[in-house]
């Protein structure tokens, strides 16, 4: 299944995306999104776990590419505020993201996105956003 | 923990605060894998408080043509920074996990602009702290992202 747009450009046209390398593909429920394991991302050397910060933007990314795939636009949109929970530490591995627009308005999109890495229904962390739709002009 | 109780120096971004005091916390931001990566530098710490830059870096950018830090970037710095407050806080006795983080995105980062992030515990129980954040690039009265948090803070010693 392929999205309206190009979800590859859009990732390669974000040099912050490009350093966490993260993936996306469409499949039926939507982008599926692959943030690799690198050693730069983890935060806690000890247990080891990710660093929630990466988690956390990996899951604003997913978001973008979601709201890019629905809406059939790449300009990007810009957040006005995000809320994160942490359910349990991510362990050293590949984690997933999915995005859900819980509401598309003229100016904003609510998104709720979730991570995991082995079971999807153990997430790892989920992410409320608020997203300004682009092509609005100036907030 | 005593949160408030020295808010006057510790919103300096010359990088060469009290290092000294401590060595565990510039180890806090030094050690960590990530924040080496996305290349935060330590500024300062005191009890309860955290301060950490983030010098602008072009492989940290949102979008291409914009020179502007992603949001995703400040969600680790603002992370990072509230670890911070709250290792100087209990001695660096503790192994504090977030619970939850939310940011607001008051306005852009000025393109090209470095970040610094300052966190503060502003009420601490046994297990939890609640934390404040602020994310500025000129001026911390002109900040481009404000934050509250909270952490559970696994404290070493047995209960």
């Amino acid at each position: 299944m392929s999205s309206t747009v190009d979800l590859d450009a859009i990732i390669g046209g974000s040099p912050f995306c490009r350093f966490l390398n993260v993936r996306a593909e469409v499949d039926a429920r939507g982008v599926l999104a692959t943030l690799p394991i690198r050693d730069q991302l983890v935060g806690n050397v000890m247990l080891p776990a990710l660093h929630g910060g990466a988690v956390a933007s990996f899951l604003e990314i997913a978001c973008l590419l979601q709201l890019a795939h629905e809406t059939g636009t790449s300009a990007p949109a810009r957040a006005i505020d995000i809320s994160v929970e942490y359910l349990r530490p991510a362990r050293r591995e590949d984690t997933f993201a999915r995005a859900r627009i819980r509401r598309l308005g003229r100016r904003v999109a609510v998104i709720h996105a979730e991570a995991w890495q082995g079971d999807e229904d153990k997430p790892v962390c989920l992410l409320q956003s608020h997203l300004r739709l682009p092509s609005i002009g100036a907030r | 923990m005593t949160g408030d109780t020295t808010p006057d120096d510790d919103t300096r971004t010359d990088g060469v605060a009290d290092m000294a005091d401590n060595p565990y916390a510039s180890r806090m931001v030094e050690y960590t894998p990530y924040a080496v990566a996305v290349g935060m530098k330590y500024v300062s710490s005191s009890p309860g408080r955290g301060t950490i830059l983030l010098p602008w870096r072009a492989d940290l950018v949102g979008q291409d043509g914009t020179d502007i830090l992603a949001p995703g970037v400040l969600t680790a710095l603002i992370d990072h920074a509230c670890g911070l407050a709250i290792m100087a806080g209990l001695g660096f006795e503790a192994a504090p996990a977030t619970l939850d983080l939310r940011i607001d995105h008051m306005r852009p980062a000025a393109p090209r602009a470095s970040v610094t992030c300052s966190a503060h515990v502003y009420r601490a129980t046994r297990t939890i702290a609640f934390l404040r954040a602020e994310v500025w690039d000129s001026s911390p009265d002109d900040p481009v992202a404000a934050a509250q948090a909270a952490f559970t803070l696994n404290r070493r010693e047995a209960k």
